[in-house]
């Protein structure tokens, strides 16, 4: 879950991460930066004053963010920070190592019925929450109820097949009305029942939660609204003891001050740099600077509402039109270009952090960077210049000319939607760009179909391919899918990976996917952003190379695996 | 029958209250955005979780009706219920608030009082290096970004010289050996963002009180005074002075209304944690409680800034009564 920002919450507050990462790269480009470069004294910084590390768990791991957790509640929360802050207060059933990989927690061991429809979790004995209660099935079952009937938390997407949930001794069975490929083991945060019981659904809705009590490695410490929060080591816990005693977030308005800050030594990770930033900070002694895989994608999104009311322009439910402006767009100069090279081109909707889940379609078959194709599919639909403008027409008439709004304080997004229409240009279709805040641009795209082109992005808030898939489907009109996609096909293929257990089988399928949304030119996806973190290597090691990030990732490994040098 | 002055300035202040209470309200919902937006892109959400969650924030009633309950709770001193935070908006903004007042009560004290000081100085030394080489200077201050000013003095003692704190109001997870601890903590983490402020808006004090005083220092009673044989430092401190004073009691009642919401730059750059973050993060999200709980302050601030210099302007200068 967590994820970085991803999503989770996927979904909106990476979506701000991502703008605020790439505003601060620009506006900045850095003044310290430059005169670091011209004093030389960006070296100096790197003997630290800071006192944290030495007994090996004494110290005080520091992480810098640039925002705030909004509430505590995880089943109100939309913010990765509070994800972040959460899953170490926190079990889940099953957790990720820091490969990414399913590992035990609360539950020692899960059957799987042969339909695949019943889940047994065997839960690990003498556990205590953080109030040294004793944490029981009773817990589980709870929280499963609780959520399932929480329709707006982020977790009850992950239970709309629950058909029962009940506790037997010490295991907990769920029944499903489908089989799952994603286990919702992996996603769902236990909550104690004896504290959250009797609130009705409007109370938890209320319900700020301001110290979380868990059974996870780390107790709630406090939470200094606008500066820090912070946990400290729980010596209960049912596990190896964390190494780092303490866990505080430092809150940086600022990104050119947080990276500033990790020279100055007050803080130890910083959760996103941009990349202007990155590029220095590497060469700092003492900094480790990472560029990990992300778990998400930028994209070009096409409204092809085919309802009879639909304000976008028709000509875009034309798959010709569609493809030739993805010819027209070349992803590799996108990437150089708005990323400084800090991304992988795009191509299908799946991330390759999520490795053999990616479909790889080869260069050769990408409907990418070939503006002769494009001129040749739109001459062969009959769309010519008949004026001499260098804008292409219709038989009738009708300028090839679209609105393509993007998200002004998400720079990156902006350059791309300028090359986006200098491209298209190029082979006769005219954009006419606006820019605006990101909750107005959603308003639009969300609010009704009085648009043609947008500029946007998705993360995912689970590491499985289950949640980015379903966003074009049919039934997410109204909810998710931002480009009113409707293709029973899809949609089907969609629901059998849903229910695939065969790993092999599923990959195939989850293939198949990607292929069909990727031929049918809804989303031009434009690149999948690295992640860009960095810690001070001469004062903490045990991190793992973990695609999508050592932090703000799907694992607390990182976090609980750190050692002090 | 003419109301006193006082009472006709206290009812014209009320009535701007009110129309700033039904512009801040109108302002934000006729925005484009809508709040639950935030939570329908998290997970899967069906329009009816969505209708649901309108309806949880009384987002689902005619306009008018979310203004009186609105309007009511305002009334009975209750600012609503986070979107985001799920906490008292009071509450929240309560202590933003009190961070915001401690820097801009540092910032306003220097920058006037430094600010009329050097006025005055260059204004009885009009003409001289002293006078130009500050106007000058002045000049140069008011001209340089705030933001930029920020990350200069943040770069240069936090980072190179590493002898002040860049972030936060206090230092992350200290204890303190004395009960003077965390007052001198805070004292230190306060040095960078005042320094940046009064660098950046020292220039306006000097150059109004200058300006006005070089006007006043050229009447005639100022003469008469010199004639008495009156030193310098009476002449300007005790005659000049006080008649110059009008244009900067207006300043600094300008200065303190735009300063609640304008101080966001150097709160930006020193993470402070004031009403800046709130402000723009409330924006983003269009927490609509905190929006007009912020605005309303902004605006309580300058009106009241404002009646506050009317009121000197009485006591400093008798003629204005009649005006």
């Amino acid at each position: 879950m967590t994820t970085q920002h991803a999503g989770v919450r996927r979904d909106l507050s990476r979506r701000q991460f991502l703008t605020r990462a790439a505003g601060g790269a620009v506006v900045a480009l850095s003044l310290p930066e430059l005169l670091a470069a011209c004093t030389g004294a960006g070296q100096s910084a790197t003997s630290t004053t800071s006192g944290s590390p030495g007994g090996a768990s004494t110290a005080t791991l520091r992480v810098g963010w640039s925002s705030e957790p909004d509430v505590m509640n995880p089943l109100t929360s939309t913010t990765t920070e509070a994800v972040e802050v959460l899953q170490l207060v926190y079990d889940k059933l099953t957790d990720y190592d820091a490969d990414l990989k399913a590992i035990p927690a609360l539950a020692t061991s899960t059957d799987v019925s042969a339909d695949g429809k019943r889940l047994t979790y065997h839960l690990r004995p003498n556990v205590t929450w953080h109030d040294g209660e004793a944490f029981t099935a009773d817990d589980v079952v709870f929280t499963f109820t609780l959520i399932a009937g929480q329709k707006s938390s982020q977790f009850a997407q992950w239970l709309g097949d629950m058909q029962s949930i009940e506790a037997s001794g010490s295991d907990v069975i769920l029944t499903l009305s489908k089989p799952q490929a994603f286990d919702p083991a992996l996603a769902i945060p236990i909550l104690p029942k004896h504290i959250w019981e009797g609130m009705s659904n409007a109370d938890v809705q209320k319900f700020e939660n301001p110290t979380p009590v868990g059974t996870g490695p780390y107790v709630f410490g406090e939470w200094k609204h606008g500066q820090t929060v912070s946990v400290d080591r729980y010596d209960g816990f049912w596990g190896t003891p964390a190494g780092p005693a303490s866990v505080i977030w430092l809150l940086y308005q600022n990104e050119d001050v947080m990276a500033q800050s990790m020279r100055a030594g007050e803080v130890d990770i910083l959760t996103e740099v941009p990349p202007t930033i990155w590029d220095g900070l590497g060469e700092v002694d003492g900094l480790t600077a990472l560029s990990l895989p992300g778990f998400s994608f930028h994209h070009i999104g096409m409204n092809v509402s085919t309802a009879a009311d639909s304000q976008g322009n028709p000509l875009l439910l034309n798959k010709d039109v569609r493809q030739a402006l993805s010819y027209a767009l070349d992803r590799n100069q996108l990437v150089q270009i708005a990323l400084a090279g800090h991304g992988v081109p795009g191509s299908v909707l799946l991330p390759p952090a999520f490795g053999d889940y990616m479909l790889e379609i080869p260069a050769d078959q990408q409907i990418n960077a070939d503006p002769d194709m494009a001129n040749q599919l739109l001459d062969q639909a009959g769309y010519t210049t008949r004026n001499g403008d260098g804008v292409r027409e219709t038989p009738d008439g009708t300028p090839l000319q679209f609105r393509l709004i993007a998200i002004e304080s998400t720079t990156v997004d902006v350059r791309a939607a300028q090359l986006f229409r200098d491209a298209a240009a190029k082979v006769g279709i005219k954009l006419d760009l606006a820019t605006m805040d990101e909750n107005t641009l959603d308003a639009i795209v969300y609010g009704g179909t009085d648009w043609d082109l947008f500029v946007w992005g998705w993360d995912t808030g689970v590491n499985d391919p289950d949640y980015m898939l379903g966003i074009p489907l049919s039934t997410q009109i109204g909810g998710n899918n931002d480009v009113y996609y409707a293709n029973l096909e899809y949609d089907q293929l969609y629901a059998q990976q849903a229910i695939e257990l065969d790993h092999a089988t599923r990959v195939d399928l989850v293939g198949q996917t990607q292929q069909l949304f990727y031929e049918d030119c809804a989303y031009i996806v434009m690149w999948y952003q690295d992640k860009l973190q960095a810690y001070r290597s001469d004062l903490w090691t045990g991190f793992a190379d973990t695609p999508g990030g050592i932090v703000f990732n799907f694992t607390r490994a990182n976090y609980t695996n750190a050692t002090p040098v | 029958m003419r109301l006193p002055y006082l009472a006709r300035k206290v009812l014209q202040l009320l009535a701007l209250l009110f129309a700033v209470v039904v512009f801040n309200f109108l302002l934000f919902r006729v925005l484009p955005g809508d709040p639950t937006r935030l939570y329908a892109r998290s997970g899967r959400l069906t329009p009816e979780v969505v209708a649901q969650l309108r309806s949880l924030f009384g987002l689902d009633k005619p306009l008018w009706e979310q203004f009186w309950i609105y309007f009511k709770a305002l009334l009975h001193g209750d600012l609503g219920f986070s979107y985001t935070y799920r906490r008292p908006v009071s509450e929240i903004v309560g202590e933003r608030l009190v961070n915001t007042m401690v820097l801009l009560a540092a910032a306003t004290i220097l920058v006037t009082a430094i600010g009329i000081a050097l006025g005055v100085w260059a204004a009885s030394r009009r003409g001289s290096k002293g006078d130009s080489s500050t106007v000058i200077s002045s000049l140069v201050m008011w001209s340089m970004p705030t933001f930029w000013t920020g990350m200069l003095l943040l770069f240069a003692f936090g980072v190179w010289f590493q002898v002040l704190p860049t972030t936060g109001i206090s230092t992350p997870l200290a204890t303190y050996s004395s009960p003077l601890g965390p007052a001198l903590d805070v004292g230190r983490h306060l040095i960078l963002p005042t320094i940046t402020l009064v660098l950046v808006d020292i220039g306006q004090f000097v150059l109004i009180t200058r300006s006005s005083l070089v006007d006043v220092l050229t009447e005639d009673f100022v003469l008469t005074a010199k004639a008495k044989g009156m030193s310098k430092r009476r002449v300007v401190w005790g005659h000049a002075v006080r008649n110059g004073m009008l244009p900067v009691v207006t300043a600094t009642a300008l200065y303190v209304g735009i300063v609640v919401g304008g101080a966001i730059q150097v709160e930006t750059v020193f993470s402070w944690p004031g009403m800046g973050e709130l402000t723009y993060e409330a924006v983003l999200r269009r927490d609509y409680p905190v929006l007009e709980a912020c605005f309303l302050l902004f605006a309580v601030t300058v009106i009241v800034a404002n009646f506050l210099a009317d009121m000197l302007y009485r006591v400093l200068d008798p003629r204005v009564t009649e005006a």
